[in-house]
Parts: C-alpha cells; sequence; structure tokens
C-alpha cells in the first residue's frame, strides 16, 4: 500500500515537472507579421490634412509644453509651413531615434524574444532594442545621449510596458520628433504601453514627460495595422539615388536632374519669400 | 476619358498618399495638374524615391527630359508596381503637379500607356 502511494506520489511530481519542463518560460503574446502605421507621420494628430497628412499644414493639439518650448516650437513650425524645416532626418545618415521610430512611413516588425522584444521600421532602416531580462537602466554614470536611448521593459499579461530614457535633446540639432518639428529635452522620458486591440491593431501609447520641455505628461497614441500574410520587407537606403538634398543653411530641398546636377533654385537664391 | 477596367489602377491609387513622406513636397504646385505626353527613358525604381523619366517635345519640338517623382520602391513594390512597369521607349501620357518653378519636374500623379492601362491615379 505504502509502495503503491509512493510511486503515484512520484509519478504525479514526475508528470508535473514534465509539463513545466516543457512550458515556455513565459506565455509571449503573437506580434508577428508585417504592421503598418495609420494616420500621418505626425505626433499630433490635429496636424494631419491633406494628402499624405505629413506636410500640410494644419490646426493641432497642443503639446502642454513651456513657453521656451513652445517658441520653439511654433518657429520649427513656421518653417514647416514654408517648407524649409531643416528635418534632420530628411537629410539621409541618422537614426530616426525614439520616439520618432514609431512615427515612419513603410512597414514595420516587432519581433518578440523571451529577454528583448526589437521594434524593426523598414525605413531607415531603424531597430530600437527593450530589454525585457529584468535588467534596469545603466547608473546616471554609465549612460550617455543617444538616437534611441535606453528602454527596459516588463510584461504586465499580454502588454509590453517599457520606460526610455537618456535620449539625444533637440538641443543638439540632430533629432527632431516629426516633421511639425516637435522637439524635447534631454529630460524626456517616455513610458510606453504596447498592446494588440480589438480588430488586430497594435496600440502603441507613449506617456512623454520631459521637466525642461513639458508642464505636463503628454500622452500620444500610434496605431499599427497587420498587413496581408505574406508581405515582404525590403531595403531602404536613403543616399542610394537621393535627389533631394536639402541645403542644411536654408532647409530648402533641391532637385537633381538626370544630369546630377540640381535643377532648381531655392526660394532664397532666387530672390523670392517661399 | 477611358472608364477604369481593372481594380489594379484603384489599388494603385493608394500609393498617391505618403508618396513624399522623406522630404518636404514644398516646390511642387500641388493645385496644378500638368498633362504632358512624350516617350518612357527609365524608369529609377531606387530609395528612397522612384523617379519617372520621360522624353517630351516642347512647343520648339526640342526633346525635353521630365523627371516625375514617385513613392518609394519599397510601397511601390508591395501595391504591385515593378522595375517593368514603365519599360524603355514606351508612348505614355503622364499627369503631375509641376514644380512651381517651372523646372522640368513634378510630382508623379498618374500614366495612362498607349494600351489604355493607368498606372497610379487617373480621376
Amino acid at each position: 500500500m505504502t509502495k503503491t502511494l509512493h510511486r503515484r506520489w512520484r509519478m504525479a511530481v514526475m508528470l508535473v515537472a514534465s509539463g513545466f519542463y516543457c512550458l515556455p518560460a513565459l506565455a509571449l503574446p503573437d506580434w508577428s507579421g508585417v504592421w503598418a502605421m495609420t494616420g500621418g507621420t505626425v505626433f499630433d494628430a490635429a496636424t494631419r490634412s491633406g494628402p499624405g497628412g505629413s506636410t500640410t499644414p494644419g490646426l493641432r493639439q497642443r503639446p502642454p509644453y513651456t513657453a521656451e518650448y513652445e517658441a520653439k516650437y511654433l518657429a520649427n513650425m513656421a518653417l514647416r509651413d514654408k517648407g524649409v524645416l531643416p528635418d534632420p532626418n530628411s537629410m539621409c545618415g541618422i537614426p530616426a531615434g525614439f520616439p520618432r521610430i514609431f512615427n515612419l512611413p513603410d512597414v514595420y516588425e516587432f519581433a518578440v524574444t523571451d529577454k528583448q522584444v526589437w521594434i524593426l521600421s523598414e525605413n531607415g532602416p531603424n531597430v530600437l532594442r527593450i530589454y525585457t531580462d529584468g535588467r534596469a537602466h545603466p547608473p546616471v554614470a554609465d549612460r550617455w545621449p543617444t538616437h534611441t536611448g535606453d528602454s527596459v521593459g516588463h510584461w504586465e499579461g499580454d502588454t509590453l510596458v517599457f520606460d526610455t530614457l537618456s535620449l539625444h535633446s533637440s538641443e543638439s540639432g540632430n533629432t527632431m520628433i516629426d516633421r511639425t518639428g516637435l522637439v524635447l529635452s534631454d529630460a524626456a522620458h517616455v513610458v510606453t504601453r504596447m498592446h494588440i486591440a480589438e480588430g488586430d491593431v497594435m496600440v502603441v501609447e507613449m506617456t512623454i514627460e520631459d521637466a525642461k520641455a513639458l508642464t505636463a505628461p503628454w500622452v500620444v497614441t500610434k496605431r499599427f495595422n497587420r498587413q496581408p500574410a505574406g508581405t515582404r520587407v525590403y531595403d531602404y537606403a536613403c543616399n542610394e539615388n537621393n535627389r533631394n538634398p536639402i541645403d542644411p543653411a536654408t532647409g530648402w530641398t533641391y532637385t537633381i536632374g538626370p544630369d546630377g546636377k540640381i535643377m532648381d533654385q531655392s526660394p532664397s537664391a532666387a530672390g523670392s519669400e517661399e | 476619358m477611358k472608364p477604369v477596367r481593372s481594380p489594379l489602377p484603384w489599388l494603385l491609387m493608394l500609393v498617391a498618399g505618403g508618396a513624399f513622406a522623406h522630404h518636404s513636397d514644398a516646390m511642387f504646385e500641388r493645385a496644378k495638374v500638368l498633362e504632358l505626353t512624350g516617350t518612357i527613358k527609365e524608369f529609377q525604381f531606387t530609395n528612397p524615391h522612384t523617379w519617372v523619366q520621360v522624353e517630351v517635345k516642347n512647343d520648339k519640338g526640342e526633346s525635353v527630359e521630365w523627371s516625375l517623382e514617385w513613392g518609394s520602391p519599397n510601397q511601390l513594390g508591395r501595391q504591385g508596381i515593378r522595375p517593368s512597369t514603365f519599360p524603355a521607349g514606351a508612348a505614355v501620357t503622364i499627369r503631375t503637379n509641376p514644380m512651381k518653378d517651372g523646372t522640368a519636374a513634378g510630382a508623379f500623379i498618374g500614366a495612362k500607356l498607349a494600351d489604355g492601362t493607368i498606372i497610379g491615379s487617373w480621376e
């Protein structure tokens, strides 16, 4: 009788152990496939109007800017409206960075592994690495500003929550958050929540805090639709045949002709007020 | 104007939006549509934008090469456009938002080939 009980206990323990062994370490959501952002390539949806939604001036919601950053943004918007905002992302060669990586045309892949999540944008291409292995941000002395900053996160069910800091300041002149000239300071700190909502829509909600640029947290939500099965992702090479170099001095976008020479004149060179 | 003969042109219209996400489109006269008739010289199916090069006769009968800028090869490729879509030497009528300064270039809107095939938007 006793031996039989012991055998049954041993059998039960083995079955439970083998079950745990076969289970993945974490039940991760299925974010496979190819995704494309909906809406225009602006952070403030109210700035979207006209074909393309990214270049036509429109009304905007107001990020809760401090007076200093409101002035910077209005100045950039004025340049945008004239088509001469020197957006560094249009000049080829630098990453889109974060949070702009969630604000690009073309398509995306969201690669989930048990220790990291990678946001891969075809445009650029760009990569955002989010560590989900339990690590913390590096100590202040061991980090420096980068385009994508440092992202650490965890899973809350099927929602990825991650924290990003150590970002380049827009003051350095080599980063902007979108093509309206939205800028942040080196104090920017973003908490992002990503999950798949009803309708197979990836919802990315970013809560942006910036003690220098914003007077309150600013929440921006971007949405992505899963593309048909079998959709392919291709190379993107901004300098492959870039016939639209931007004059860094004036912000004007030139057009290169088939002979390799500039075809047009910038409005300033032509003496007009574009 | 010929009626649309297949769903493909409707599909291709989708690529018009966001075609110039890479840079400002302030150089184009968006309110003006210019129709050009000529011959395809080259279709540059390259990043970050594709370019349709077309030989067009001007008022003096001289050949002028126009450069029509379109979307990225990636976006267009996913929607059925191929490097072979515009074969060199093909007769074509193209609609474009021309450059404001009169340069022989513009933003590509749509094209009609000799056999009636419509590429892009032709509304």
